[in-house]
């Protein structure tokens, strides 16, 4: 596709060296820009978990043995066995909830540190392709800890797994990550507000809401508290759907039927989504306006 | 320890240096020693109040103790949410058991993250540590006073999980049957020991990228499987028994049970334990503990130290001091 095909054609009598014509971009030269900004920015998240080889340690085998760890509780207490697969799904789905609120609600805190959060303003992309770049490289980062969570969990404490419905199995699953990389684009967001908080916020947002998600038991014994959480947390409303449909007797414990909760999880995406589109428009404005773009450190 | 580095004689009477340039010029003579106790304290006071103020200085005190306290409470909570899914008589015992696990936990997620965190903060963003690297200062020294603040958070933290366990999970506990001396002993063990794992930690972070943050809870997590700190080591199979047994962590929390509850359930010993099965005896004595854990903690504390300095020296050789990276 050459430049000058890209150029809208009321554009194209001023010749493509003309300024305005550079600067006035048509339908697919914007897309194809963004597309790559996608690639450009998922692409250090997963060729660096090549670069990285501690990596594979720290962030897969050792996740595994927290997992057990809470496995070893239940075993301690004589539970139903049901209840070490719930252990098991919920430490893989740690990966996800920890990727959201490290790698992306942080990370534009991060970007503006390092000084890469001007260029992206200045560079002719949508932020939103940024995040959305951010989220395929995390997605890939989490899903290798998480399946290796899943499978090695699996196979050392023999979790049986009982699935009758796989196409809602997985809407469910692929719902619970769009809404979950939705929820991080908000918090990415806020975050960059935030300053300096951002980093005690990333801390404040992980066992706080293992607790409300109901982690490592059925969330539905919260009670109210786990009927707000399913309401307003992807990861709670995730897990609850995906026990009930992934493990023989997990309706059992569930809160509401499977269906209702892949529903709030559309409802989830298309908020999360909307208000991410919302707040980073605003906070590029009033960041442009306040000058504070360059502002690092606070 | 002599104030002189290895290898360089220190010259004795009055320092030729000091007395050409006079004291009006500001020299000192310890620092081209690199040492001396006044300038390790100097060194560790300073870091102190400079993590002490990147960690607090952002915010009301109000709003610090929600996030500080959120989180150890929140996973005390969790457990005790997974005792009260399965219920029964067995479940009552363990609450305290978990409560003071998890509480203790608190301390040691953040002291390993201290020392980690103060390495991937001064590297990557504010970008000091090849400054604070080539002065004169201590730079393992540093490393522990920016560590401390994190680490009194947490601290704290583990304080109110357990009194938020006493006040409102139902966690027995009578102030008069706390062994106060053994306490204050185990606990002064095990912040060494803590400081050493995070040292390891240190070690470790020195020489990988930014996407090292998650590393010291990843590693906390995994020593909650070995340290008996949520569930007694007799549940796991022989070889991670032994593994738990040859582990300070273990031996400090099973310590601080002992000496905060009038017959605890045992982290370390009980039927069919590994301890069993070597020492004969159902559950370790207080002096037991105490021993034990001081010579896993010294061990590992040497080891720490020793695994520090190999990993300094590969940075430097590398340049890995002044790295920042990126993902």
């Amino acid at each position: 596709m050459s430049e000058v095909d890209t150029v809208r054609p009321a554009f194209r009598r001023l010749g493509p060296d003309d300024p305005r014509a550079a600067a006035d971009w048509g339908r697919r030269r914007v897309l194809a820009t963004e597309l790559r900004s996608v690639r450009g920015r998922a692409y250090p998240r997963i060729n660096g978990l090549l670069r990285e080889k501690s990596w594979v340690f720290f962030e897969i085998l050792l996740p595994f043995l927290t997992t057990s760890a809470f496995v070893f509780v239940y075993r301690a207490l004589q539970a139903p066995e049901e209840f070490v697969g719930f252990v098991v799904l919920g430490g893989a789905m740690t990966a996800f909830w920890l990727n959201v609120v490290w790698m992306m609600a942080a990370q534009l805190y991060w970007e503006r540190d390092q000084g890469n959060l001007e260029l992206y303003f200045a560079a002719p992309m949508d932020l939103m392709s940024v995040l959305l770049g951010m989220a395929i490289g995390g997605l890939v980062m989490s899903s290798s800890r998480a399946i290796a969570v899943l499978v090695i969990a699996t196979l050392v404490f023999g979790v049986s797994f009982s699935v009758d419905q796989w196409a809602l199995l997985l809407a469910v699953f692929g719902l619970t990550l769009a809404a979950l990389y939705g929820l991080g684009m908000v918090l990415a967001s806020l975050f960059l507000m935030w300053g300096r908080e951002a980093w005690h916020m990333t801390q404040a947002m992980v066992e706080p809401v293992y607790f409300v998600s109901g982690l490592n038991f059925p969330v539905a014994r919260l009670g109210a508290l786990g009927a707000v959480a399913v309401a307003t947390v992807p990861l709670a409303v995730g897990l609850d759907a995906m026990r009930q449909l992934a493990f023989a007797g997990g309706e059992t414990y569930g809160l509401l039927s499977p269906g209702i909760e892949a529903a709030i999880l559309v409802a989830m995406v298309v908020v999360f989504v909307a208000v991410a589109r919302i707040s980073l428009r605003s906070l590029e404005r009033r960041a442009r306006e306040a000058g504070r773009l360059t502002v690092r450190w606070r | 320890m002599s104030a002189v580095g290895p290898g360089v004689a220190r010259p004795s009477g009055p320092d030729p240096v000091a007395g050409a340039l006079g004291s009006r010029q500001g020299f000192s003579p310890e620092r081209t020693r690199g040492g001396g106790t006044t300038e390790a304290w100097r060194t560790f006071a300073t870091a102190v109040r400079l993590g002490w103020s990147m960690e607090a200085n952002w915010t009301d005190p109000a709003l610090f103790m929600i996030y500080s306290v959120a989180k150890p409470v929140s996973a005390a909570l969790i457990l005790v949410a997974m005792l009260e899914v399965v219920g029964g008589a067995s479940t009552r015992e363990y609450r305290s058991y978990v409560v003071t696990g998890s509480a203790l936990w608190a301390f040691v997620t953040s002291g390993i993250a201290g020392l980690a965190w103060s390495i991937l903060d001064d590297r990557e963003r504010y970008r000091m540590v090849k400054y604070v690297y080539v002065s004169s200062s201590n730079f393992l020294l540093f490393l522990v006073g920016r560590a401390v603040a994190r680490a009194l958070v947490g601290a704290v933290g583990a304080v109110i999980t357990l009194a938020f366990g006493v006040v409102l999970l139902g966690v027995r506990f009578d102030p008069m049957a706390v062994d106060w001396l053994a306490l204050a002993a185990v606990s002064a063990i095990g912040v060494v020991v803590v400081v050493s794992i995070g040292v390891l930690m240190a070690a470790i972070v020195l020489q990988t990228r930014q996407e090292a943050w998650s590393y010291s809870e990843a590693l906390a997590g995994a020593l909650f499987l070995v340290s008996g700190a949520i569930f007694p080591l007799a549940g796991l199979p022989a070889a991670l028994q032994v593994v738990g047994l040859l582990t300070p962590l273990a031996w400090w929390v099973e310590g601080t049970r002992q000496a905060l509850f009038a017959d605890p359930v045992s982290g370390i010993g009980g039927a069919g334990s590994a301890w069993e099965t070597i020492t004969g005896s159902l559950v370790p004595d207080p002096p037991t503990i105490l021993l034990v854990l001081l010579v896993t903690g010294g061990v590992g504390t040497l080891i720490a130290t020793f695994v520090f300095r190999v990993s300094e020296r590969r940075a430097k050789d590398r340049g890995l001091i002044d790295r920042t990276t990126g993902s």
